[in-house]
């Protein structure tokens, strides 16, 4: 459990606080995703829950901040460490090895997990990740998203209570960061870690969060289920976050008074939307038009995805 | 950025040199640096610099190794000319305002370029067959070095190709909006890269700070003797090889002696 209460910081270098007010309570074994604008905050708030706030960045700290029953200022940043694992976002001066099997052990010996096992928990962090291929290569040879999966692993295989992950797919094409989540989410159901992620692509926070927080200037402006938050699409564009395009759609057409269900997060769910409306369209033409304006009227690229793909699925019928 | 990359980057192999124990390497080299600066006997450094390329040829390194004998060559240079003209000793070969030119000279100049290659090879080699963590590691292991010296060595070694990158990206930067490092003299160039030295260290600073977070993190103070996994035996190999540069620079010494 992460508890978070009226929490300030100001970095030593600025004059007011990067983060403020923040108040948020992550139960074990949640999913949470961070997301806001660049320079809003994200980085210090994930700091602050692995203890480099206040243990390495000197500033003003208010509030409390307490991580699996530790309070982050009393205790040192190594306590902490045995019960968080981070991966920061600047992943080239984070590789403490030139080879990717060293950069394993790395954190395995220093925690003192027994030589025997040492094996295990590599080979077993390597294949969770799908990367046991890369297990001699050298760091240097790498490329970016691969050195991402490489910093992920090493972090999985210490077995954290918490993973705090600071955007570890941004050099991962859409494929691959899929990929990573799913994952993820296996792994953390597996072992019932609880993962804090900082993720640019909201999208993606929308398919696998339980939470989604969203940061503007500091502040939590939204912290609610992805379906909740994605109503707010007209807030969320103006503070800099992107919504999917399905949830636009929604969001435009209950602003027209077309629609009044849950907002969908992505293709899948406005394809279910959609097949009960069209479901409902042989039973009153009322409503089939009222889709069908739907669709007209946003013209949205969106809109043909989803109209595809329903057409699709009637057609494979 | 490619030249700069494979800068004292670890070349993957299964050599002898790779196998040896990375204490033992390193002895070896210092050993080897050692002798060539007790003797001035030019067929003994010859000796030693072919010994190293038939080193450099075994672990299929060739390639660097010419590329450093070029490198240090080049810096010689100017220790070599400064012999040259000053040391007016031997058969007189071009007359000179203040002396001359002399054979003694010559083979002054000669034996620094010589000394300088054959001693700077096998200290190189040693950091291309050799992980750097392994070394950091055995270092700690075996000559019980405070695992605190041995990290600070190894980010450093980490971080010179990856600052000299960063440098050849802002210089990269700068070219695109128009400053031109490829004309004028020395001092104009210099006079260009000064200013780029600011956000450099800058980035540097945050760079090893941020390195050293992730250490931390990963329960950098926890590490002690005992922590480290793989375990550096010293085998027969690294105690004949011990044997081996002991005797060349005992030899060395002789000849320093006596010749
Ligand atoms: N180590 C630091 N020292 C001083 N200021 C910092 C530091 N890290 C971040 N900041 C400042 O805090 C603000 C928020 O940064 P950050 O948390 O990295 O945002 P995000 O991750 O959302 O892009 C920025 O204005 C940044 O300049
Ligand atoms: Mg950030």
């Amino acid at each position: 459990m992460i508890e978070i209460s009226n929490f300030s910081f100001t970095y030593r270098e600025s004059s007011e606080p990067v983060v403020r007010d923040i108040n948020l309570t992550i139960p074990d074994g949640a999913f949470v995703g961070i997301t806001g604008a660049a320079g809003s905050g994200k980085s210090t708030l994930t700091y602050a829950m692995n203890g480099i706030i206040p243990h390495c960045y000197p500033g003003d700290f208010y509030g409390s901040v307490k991580v699996c029953g530790l309070d982050t200022v009393e205790c040192d940043l190594t306590e902490i460490s045995r019960h968080v694992g981070s991966v920061c976002q600047d992943i080239d001066s984070q590789m403490v090895s030139s080879i990717v099997e060293d950069e394993m052990l790395y954190g395995l010996e220093n925690f003192g997990v027994s030589h025997e096992e040492i094996e295990t928990r590599v080979s077993e962090a390597l294949d969770a990740i799908g990367i046991a291929d890369l297990r001699d290569r050298t760091i240097d040879s790498l490329s970016g998203g691969q050195k991402q999966k490489v910093a992920l692993a090493a972090i999985v295989a210490l077995r954290p209570d918490v993973l705090v992950l600071d955007e570890p797919t941004a050099e991962l094409d859409p494929a691959s960061s899929v990929a990573v989540y799913e994952l993820l989410r296996r792994y953390a159901r597996e072992h019932g870690t609880t993962v804090v992620i900082v993720e640019q692509k909201i999208a993606l926070l929308s398919d696998y969060a339980d939470l989604l927080v969203v940061i503007e200037s500091g502040r939590i402006r939204f912290a609610d289920c992805p379906e909740n938050v994605l109503e707010h699409a007209d807030e969320l564009l103006s503070i800099g976050v992107n919504c999917p395009r399905s949830a636009t759609l929604c969001h435009d057409m209950k602003a027209a008074g077309l629609y009044a269900g849950p907002i969908c997060r992505n293709v899948e769910d406005a394809v279910g939307m959609a097949e009960q409306a069209l479901g409902l369209a042989s039973a009153s033409p009322e409503s089939s038009r009222t889709a069908a304006d739907a669709f007209a009227m946003t013209g949205a690229q969106a809109t043909a995805d989803i109209a595809e793909r329903t057409a699709e699925k009637g057609g494979a019928r | 950025m490619s030249a700069v990359r494979g800068f004292l980057e670890y070349v993957p192999g299964t050599s002898l040199l790779h196998r040896m124990n990375p204490v033992a390497k390193i002895f070896c080299a210092l050993l080897i640096s050692v002798a060539c600066f007790c003797t001035s006997n030019l067929i003994f450094l010859a000796c030693v610099l072919i010994f190293d390329f038939a080193l450099a040829a075994h672990c299929k390194m060739t390639r660097q190794a010419m590329g450093l004998a070029k490198a240090v060559t080049i810096f010689s240079l100017i220790l070599a000319v400064i012999q040259l003209l000053t040391n007016s000793t031997g058969i007189e070969l071009v007359p000179l305002p203040w002396g001359y030119i002399g054979t003694g000279g010559v083979i002054g100049a000669v034996t620094i370029i010589l000394r300088l290659v054959a001693a700077a090879v096998p200290l190189f080699l040693v950091m291309y067959v050799t992980k750097m963590t392994d070394l950091a590691n055995s270092m700690v292991k075996v000559l019980h070095v405070p695992y605190k010296y041995a990290f600070t060595f190894t980010s450093t070694v980490h971080f010179i190709p990856v600052f000299m990158n960063d440098m050849a990206g802002i210089m990269e930067a700068q070219t695109a909006r128009g400053v031109q490092f490829d004309q004028g003299s020395i001092v104009k160039k210099i006079r260009l890269m000064v200013p780029l030295c600011i956000p450099l260290l800058v980035s540097s600073v945050r760079k090893t700070n941020s390195a050293a977070i992730a250490a931390e993190v990963r329960g950098f103070n926890l590490r002690t003797r005992e922590s480290g996994f793989k375990q550096y035996p010293f085998a027969a190999r690294d105690f004949v090889s011990l044997v081996i540069c002991v005797g060349i620079l005992v030899v060395a010494i002789l000849l320093g002696v006596f010749f």
